[in-house]
């Protein structure tokens, strides 16, 4: 029970302030230890205590600890518990609300004068063993006062104070004080608890995402390589384009590398697949139209120009690969705006695909298709300029040739096997 | 009948802390703070009950335990662990410790099977 009131008595402590910074550190700390250190620190200084100690529960092991513990008797830290059921603890627990004077905090003094009346009546029965058991609980610590704090009903953490030092006792308004201490230790722990909890809940996120994300890139560069290969099978079915394939995403590559694009990581993935996946829709073009001798009636015309289109729909499945798709879908744009299947012109045109328009091309006049002959170069420069600015992109075009001359000049036409085997040289 | 009690821990606080518990319950008691020390008080002091401590820097509390049983096979030990040294836990059981607290411990438990130790020492089992 608070007694001797004088308020004369009372150390100067601005007790609003400190609770505001108390509460202040609490929203900022991570881990309560500090903070509770912080407190036990605080009382011990300016009450000048025989002992000031913070136990706290720990949960998973059914038990109380110290986490801190000052004053002239102090214990060494991580000595000794208190189990949940040592009387102490049960005192502040179960249906607090109904006596409540006494589970909001406990003076040795009251123990003892509940135990002096108890003699006659309790000896024998559980409260008076009870009592006897918290009284010595307290003298073996040397505690005079013990304030619980609570979450919901459980006593999170219990404040410890000894006697003062200069035998004074406690006031009704430092007991309060004590109360709210003991409450923003029991809120630190448990909102330390709940930022553990979560931190621990958001990596367990982040690992099942990578793992997820791991998992789907596979799958993408599965199909990927199944893609690959059917548009190599498609090619093979055409005669004499040997390598052609390989030969547009280099010179692709070549081309977008001469007109400055930045050529790292997915932007060069993504137009690698493109001039690689570019005619992977004439899977679903009849043997009879791809591999036609002559030119192509109109009707088959209009059947062959749906390989754009049956491209794009095939790759929908890699979703990483979504700009691949818009590349191989405008690849038979023209600059003019006179292609297929869209219309598109100029800068509508991804860029990607106005230098695949230039680099599929060439390589279908250098090859020797089924319906032409093979051409010279020369001629095959001539016919892209020709074509720039109505069919190609005329930067795409300049690029293109004078990356070409230069690496004709750098490392001969050897460097070309295709031209070798179309007898260009 | 007077009830002689070593304590025995490298962390001098423990030491002192566990004295003036069991000084108030009209123990006698010494303290030794480390392997080598609780040797020479066994021989000088010739505790009832020792409690000893297993993780020490030096000889540590098995060494200790093993030399006391040997040469005092009637004093009780008690040892005192941290929970991480369960097998260490084992090995001195089988050296003739005659019980284990674990830190944290129990206050209440500690007296009561310090006392109970005692009683067997008195009655020479």
């Amino acid at each position: 029970m608070p007694q001797g009131q004088d308020p004369l008595s009372l150390p100067k402590v601005d007790y609003q302030e400190i609770l505001r910074d108390v509460a202040r550190s609490m929203v900022r700390l991570k881990r309560p230890e500090r903070l509770l250190k912080l407190i036990t620190r605080f009382i011990d200084r300016t009450f000048g205590l025989s002992h000031t100690a913070l136990l706290i529960l720990d949960q998973k092991n059914d038990r109380y600890v110290f986490v801190n513990s000052r004053g002239a008797k102090r214990l060494p830290v991580g000595l000794v518990k208190f189990d949940s059921d040592h009387p102490l603890i049960q005192w502040f627990c179960g249906a607090r609300k109904k006596l409540s004077f006494q589970k909001d905090f406990l003076f040795l003094s009251d123990v003892k004068k509940m135990l002096s009346r108890a003699e006659f009546r309790l000896a024998t029965n559980s409260k008076g063993s009870h009592l006897t058991g918290i009284q010595k609980a307290m003298q073996n610590l040397n505690i005079e006062l013990v304030i619980p704090g609570y979450f919901k009903e459980t006593p999170v953490g219990l404040l410890m104070l000894g006697g003062r030092r200069n035998g004074r006792h406690f006031s009704k308004q430092e007991v309060v004080f004590f109360q709210t201490l003991a409450n923003d230790c029991s809120m630190a722990i448990k909102t330390a608890e709940y930022n553990q909890s979560l931190i621990a809940q958001n990596r367990e996120l982040e690992k099942r995402l990578k793992e997820i994300e791991t998992m789907r890139h596979k799958e993408q560069r599965t199909y990927y390589e199944i893609m690959r290969s059917l548009a190599e099978e498609v090619h093979a079915k055409e005669p004499n384009i040997y390598g052609h394939i390989s030969e547009v995403e280099r010179l692709g590559l070549m081309t977008a590398r001469e007109m400055g694009m930045e050529l790292t990581g997915p932007g060069k993935d993504v137009l690698s697949a493109a001039l690689i996946l570019h005619d992977v829709g004439k899977i679903g073009i009849p043997d009879s139209i791809l591999t036609k001798p002559g030119p192509l009636a109109d009707d088959e015309w209009k059947i062959m120009k749906t390989h754009v289109e049956k491209g794009a729909k095939i790759l929908e499945p890699l979703t990483d690969f979504k700009k691949v798709r818009e590349i191989i879908l405008a690849h038979h744009e023209r600059y003019d705006g006179g292609g297929y299947p869209q219309g598109l012109r100029g800068d509508e045109i991804p860029i990607e695909a106005r230098i695949l328009s230039v680099v599929d091309s060439f390589h279908a006049i250098v090859s020797s298709r089924c319906y032409r002959g093979g051409r010279s170069m020369e001629e095959a420069f001539q016919e892209l300029q020709n074509g720039a600015g109505a069919q190609f992109d005329p930067i795409a075009v300049d690029s293109f040739i004078r990356i070409m001359k230069k690496e004709m000049h750098k490392k001969g036409v050897g460097s070309m096997p295709f031209l070798l085997e179309n007898g260009l040289s | 009948m007077i009830k002689k009690m070593l304590i025995v821990d490298d962390e001098i606080e423990i030491c002192e802390f566990l004295k003036i518990f069991f000084e108030d319950r009209d123990y006698k008691v010494a303290t030794g703070f480390s392997g080598e020390e609780a040797l020479e008080k066994v021989a000088s002091f010739q505790p009832d009950v020792v409690l000893l401590d297993i993780q020490m820097p030096g000889m540590d509390g098995l060494k200790v335990l093993k030399k006391i049983k040997a040469e005092h096979p009637k004093i009780k030990v008690i040892m005192v662990t941290a929970v991480e040294t369960g097998d260490k836990i084992e090995e001195a059981m089988r050296y003739g410790a005659d019980n284990y607290i674990t830190k944290p411990l129990s206050l209440e438990y500690l007296e009561k099977d310090v006392q109970d130790k005692i009683s067997l020492f008195a009655k020479g089992a």
